[in-house]
Formats: structure tokens, sequence, C-alpha cells
């Protein structure tokens, strides 16, 4: 029936994708009128986003059969628990580094290029998110592959272009990975639809050679440990306003599509040897990512190696999937608090940037005392890296090492800790040297929005710490296999 | 000659060993007709005849558009990386090009038209007719150097994404319908489709014809 499955009339999902649609479409056409339009829009898709949640907390996931077209012949927007925590998460920082970009992209030149590039993102981040279609989120996932790539080319200059090309090669391998998983599935069931496939899947050869390319290609994409090389450099080079956007969001649209397939398609196929795999790798990224960080001399690459490091939690929802029942949603949490961090650190570090006239750490300690709303900023969202209390990211480790120790997987708290201790060290090395005696200059003039946002964001990450139990429960309304983990 | 380098031996074995696994994973591979019972259950609503256009435009209509999102963000990207150089650096001299292209023109746009026209009911589309539009606009550009017509930039850009537009005007319109996004009323679901058809065939063949110039037109240098 055509009409069956339509959620009465409007639907929350329709609309989230629709609204940064419209956005990048209008931007595209009028693109000085992009910073304006993209203020709407950041408004009207947080309203929008919030419906969503609010719907998904008090009725449980919406589908919408898109068309009226039912799968598996029609494609399927699914807004459930997972989703509408990642559409929020994408709203609230994206709502923040609009504001910031403002200020950063304000009255530049060709600044429209610049928001006509992430209000596409926005949309197919979204798109991403809702999308309950194999073969359609390898649409989205082009979509934001294309557009953070042009982000990081903004930057004009060799490093940035060659960072942009590295970037661009490694993710295409992705996708094409993930493509071919899309094939093999297609051509053993014959359905596109990820609910329909996840009745249908039955372990064996086929589904394990799917896994492994869909999970292959989406790490190269989060930058998990070993595949991290195009990270540092890709996230460094680009534009201020443009590294929080990658760093806070872009990775986790990837680890958010592995965790979906994961909970839905593999659930069966997740056994402890992987577990200790998975999770041995993102424990070594923990530790490359930090050593890295130690011995950068620039602030933005060092930023990026501390990315490095914290994706490297996020691999632990393997371990934690098969441990407790539900413990992936401690990971989901983490990624939360990680992106509200690291989305202040990077906007900080581009104010500091273009106050001091470089990046150079061991001479930024003058700036970092002439703006001290910025340098206040980073020590929150330091403090939420290291996991201090009273921020999210003190909350999100908190429910790891619950997590670990409720499930008797304990040697995954030690790297949490461990994981931690390694982020003071690199922390400190960052603020340190702006608590010592000495001149204080604000550099350079800097639009004041800028500041003001990234204070806006770092309050954010210490709001999320209050936000746990309400995160968790939201989680709970999630689509996943027959398998129910 | 260079000895191979360890990273391509490897780079060779693991691809190898990527194939050799896909290949005996095929063999096992199930014969089953995918959905081509459901779709031929719903062709009598579709509004088209033909099958491959009926999954494309109304089935999953939304693949499609995204499809077409991709090429209108892939000319955005282009177009926000530099200014398109030149092409040719020398015109063509000579009648025989122009002479070519003045009766060559004319009906690459028919067979374009067409092509769309009759992808209702058989073999054709946006796609195949949008590149034999974006065929006709190439060859055009290599055969009149330097000066291409100056188009207003926003003429350019509103024909550019004008299929994006109109599929979404659709589809919001389906949503509002109560017939879902991206959905059509049973009855015009024909006269829409064709619209979206063309205008995407227009957006597809102007859309190759920029990034085949590969950067922002003249005329269209300051965005700020």
């Amino acid at each position: 029936m055509p009409i069956a499955g339509l959620t009465g009339g409007l639907s929350w999902a329709a609309l989230i994708v629709i609204v940064p649609l419209v956005g990048a479409l209008l931007t595209g056409l009028w693109p000085r009128a992009g910073g304006w339009v993209a203020l709407v829009v950041a408004l009207l898709t947080l309203g929008t986003t919030l419906g969503g949640a609010l719907h998904v907390w008090w009725q449980g996931p919406e589908i919408h059969a898109l068309g009226g077209w039912e799968a598996p012949l029609g494609i399927a927007l699914v807004l459930d628990g997972l989703a509408a925590f990642m559409l929020l998460l994408t709203s609230v920082v994206g709502l923040f580094v609009t504001l910031y970009a403002l200020g950063y992209v304000g009255r530049q030149e060709r600044s429209g290029r610049f928001w006509v590039l992430w209000l596409w993102l926005w949309a197919a981040m979204n798109a991403l998110y809702l999308s309950g279609d194999v073969f359609n989120l390898y649409v989205t996932l082009e979509l934001v592959v294309l557009a953070s790539v042009a982000l990081v080319a903004l930057a004009s200059g060799g490093p940035a272009l060659v960072a942009s090309m590295r970037y661009l090669l490694l993710s295409l391998l992705g996708s094409l990975a993930y493509l071919m998983g899309v094939a093999l599935l297609y051509g053993a069931y014959g359905a596109l639809d990820l609910i329909t496939l996840a009745e249908q899947v039955t372990p064996g050869h086929l589904l394990m050679m799917v896994a492994a390319l869909m999970t292959v290609g989406l790490m190269a994409k989060t930058a998990l440990f070993p595949l991290h090389g195009w990270l540092a450099p890709g996230h460094g080079s680009a534009p201020a306003a443009a590294s929080p956007i990658l760093s806070a969001l872009v990775v986790k649209v990837s680890f958010y599509l592995m965790l979906r397939l994961w909970l839905t398609l593999f659930p069966d196929l997740a056994t402890p040897a992987l577990g200790v795999l998975m999770g041995g790798l993102g424990g070594a990224a923990v530790i490359w990512g930090g050593i890295m960080a130690m011995a950068a001399d620039r602030l933005k690459p060092f930023v990026a190696y501390s990315t490095v490091a914290q994706v490297g939690y996020l691999a632990l929802f393997f371990p934690f999937m098969l441990a407790v029942p539900g413990g992936w949603r401690a990971v989901v949490f983490f990624a939360a608090a990680h992106a509200c961090a690291k989305a202040t650190v990077f906007m900080a570090a581009g104010t500091l940037q273009r106050a001091a006239g470089h990046d150079r750490m061991s001479e930024l300690a003058d700036v970092m005392r002439g703006r001290p709303i910025s340098s206040f900023a980073m020590g929150i969202a330091g403090a939420g890296l290291v996991g201090l209390p009273f921020t999210g990211g003190f909350i999100a480790k908190w429910l790891l090492v619950e997590t670990a120790i409720a499930g008797d997987v304990w040697p995954w708290a030690v790297v949490v800790v461990v994981g931690g201790l390694l982020a003071g060290a690199y922390v400190f090395r960052l603020l340190g040297p702006a608590f010592l005696a000495g001149r204080g200059s604000p550099g350079r003039p800097i639009a004041g929005i800028m500041e003001w946002s990234t204070l806006g964001m770092a309050l954010v990450s210490i709001a999320l710490g209050f936000a746990g139990a309400a995160s968790l429960q939201l989680l709970d309304a999630t689509v996943t296999g027959p398998g129910g983990l | 000659m260079s000895r191979p380098r360890l990273s391509h031996v490897l780079t060779s074995l693991l691809a190898g060993a990527l194939g050799v696994a896909l290949v005996l994973i095929l063999l096992e591979l199930p014969a089953h007709s995918g959905l081509a019972e459901p779709v031929t259950e719903a062709m009598d609503r579709s509004g088209v005849g033909h099958e491959v256009t009926a999954v494309l435009l109304n089935f999953r209509g939304y693949d499609t558009f995204l499809e077409l999102a991709v090429l209108l963000l892939a000319v955005w990207v282009a177009w926000s990386l530099g200014r398109q150089d030149p092409v040719p650096a020398r015109s063509v001299r000579g009648p025989v090009l122009r002479g070519t292209l003045r009766h060559l023109v004319p009906v690459a746009v028919l067979t374009g038209g067409y092509l769309v026209w009759v992808g209702a009911s058989t073999t054709g589309g946006a796609f195949q007719g949008g590149a034999v539009l974006g065929a006709a606009g190439v060859m055009l550009v290599l055969a009149r150097p330097r000066s291409l017509p100056r188009v207003p930039r926003l003429g350019l850009r509103f024909v550019v994404a004008l299929g994006v537009l109109v599929f979404l005007a659709s589809g919001v319109g389906g949503l509002l319908g109560g017939h879902g996004f991206m959905g059509y009323h049973p009855d015009w679901a024909y006269a829409l489709i064709v619209a979206v058809e063309l205008a995407a065939a227009v957006s597809i063949g102007l859309g190759l014809v920029l990034l085949f110039l590969g950067g922002r037109v003249q005329g269209d240098d300051d965005d700020h």
C-alpha cells in the first residue's frame, strides 16, 4: 500500500533533512547571503531536531516511508534514539560553529564558498543519520566526503591541497569498500533496507566478507588506528571554522554508521576475539595519538593528534557490545563529549592562531594570556578531554569504566584511565604556559563572536555532564537487529 | 627500473587476496531476482511504463535526488577551488569544426530531449539525455574558445541547480499532500516525473560542462 507506513502527514525525519537542504540550495544561489541563511538554518535545524528527539522520547522511533513506498521497495527514513542523539549533537555543535564562522569568515572575501560547503555537509550528515537503506547511506556518505574534502582544501596553499587530496583518496577507498559490501548484500539477500536485511542475514562467509569490507572502509573514514594517517594533516591545515566541524562531527558520522551496521546487521559476527582486536587497535590509537600530540610543535596538528587518540575510545564499542547489553551507549555518549570538547579546542585554537598570526605552540603564551575568554574555554574543553569532574568528558569516562567493570572486561578500563593520564599530560603542555607570569597581549583584532561562541560551546560540554542519564534513556529507543544488543 | 618497494608488494598481495576472496564468495551467491517482483507489482501505481524509470524516479527517487545533489555539490566544490582555465589555449581555425558543430549541436539537443522523453516508457532518462547535452556543451566550449557566452551569474547558478530544486519542490509537495516526502499523487506522477527529468537533464548537461571547465566561470569571480 503506498500510503501505509506514513507517520501522519508531516514527519520530523523529513523536516530534519529538508531544512538544511533548502539552506544549502539557497546559499548556492546567493552566496552573499550565506551567513544569514546559515544562521537561520542552524536555528531551524536545532528546533526540528529537538522536535524529532522529543517525538522519539515520548512515542518511540519514527519510520517514514519515502514516497509512501514501504521497504523493501522504497527507502525508509528511520528516526530512532541513536539517530536523534547524533542529530541533536550535530545541531548543537553546528549552531556554535556557525556563530563562530560568522565572525571568522564574516567579512572575508569569498566567504560564500564556506557557507555553501558547510550547509551541504550539514544536510548530508542529517540525511546519513536518518537513512535506513544501505545504498542510500552510500550516497549520503559520498556527499559528506565531497563537502568535507572541499572544506579542507578551502585553506589555500600547498599543504592543505596535499592533505585534502590524501583525504579524498583514502575516503573514496573507504566508500568503495563499503559499496562492495552493499553489492554483496543485495546479491545475497535481494534487499537494501536495513531492517529487512537484519531479519534475513545469516552468519557465514558472505556476511563476514561484507562486515570486513564495510568495517575497514568506515575505519579509514573514522581515522581509526592504523588508518589515521590522513587525519592530522587534514584537520590541521583546514580553515579554523572547518576544523571543528571535521574533528567533532565528520569522524563521528562514519563511526555512527559502523555502529549502526554492527547493531543491526552483524551482531552475530561479534566474537570476543574481534572485540580484543578492535579494542586493541583503539588502545593503540589512544597511546599513539597521545605520544604524537606530546611531540607536536604546532597548535592545530597538536589538536588533530588528540583527535586520533580520542577516536581510539570509539573502537571500544566492539568489546562493550559483547560484554554488556547496551554497553555501546557509553561509547556514543563519549563521542558526544569528545565532539563538544574538540569543537571548543579547535575554535579556540583558530582564534589564537589568528590573533597571534601563527600557531607555534612555544610562542603562544602571550596571546593566551591576552585572550582570557578563549583560553578559559580551552581550559574547560581540555578538562573535558582529560575527563576531569564537572564536564561531559568525566561522565563519559565514568560510563566507559563502569561498563568495562560491569561487563567483566576491566582491561579496557585500564586503557581509559591510562588514556586520561596521557591526555592530562598533553593538555597541561597546551595550557601550562598560559599560567606562567608574563606579558599578555591580545594580538590582532578578532571578532567578538568568535570568542563568545567558543565559550558557549565549552559551557555545553559542561552541561552535557548533567545529561548522562537522559542521553542513555534516549539511546535506549534505538532500532537494532533481532540480536537485540 | 627501480626495485619494487615493500609497500607495493604488500598492496598487491592484499588486493590479490581480496580479489580471490570476492570471487570465492560470488561463486556461492544464490540466484534470485532481487526486488524485481515488488517492482512489477507496484508498476501500475508508479505513473510510468518503464521499470528502471519507476525505480529511479519514484520508488527510489530519494536516491536519484541525492545523486543529482552530488553532481551539484561537485560543481560548487570545483568552483570553491578556483577559477576556470581558459580552454583551449588556442582557438581552432578553419571551417570544418564549426560547420560540423552547427549541424551536430541541434541534433544533440534533439537526441538529448528525446532520450529524456522516452525514458518514461522505454530505455532512456535524465542521466542519458543530460550526458548527450553535456557532450554537446563540451564540444561547443572546445570550438568557441576564450569568449564563452556571458551568462548572468544568478542565471547560471539557477540552471545548474534546477534539477535539484524541481525535484525537492516536487518531493516537499508530496510530503504536504500526504504521499510521503519525495512521493507523488498517483494521478500527477507522470507529469511530475517528466518535469523532474527534463529539469534534471538540463542541470546534468550544464553541470558536466561546468565540471569540464573545472572552475568558476568568468563573471562569477567574486562571491563574497
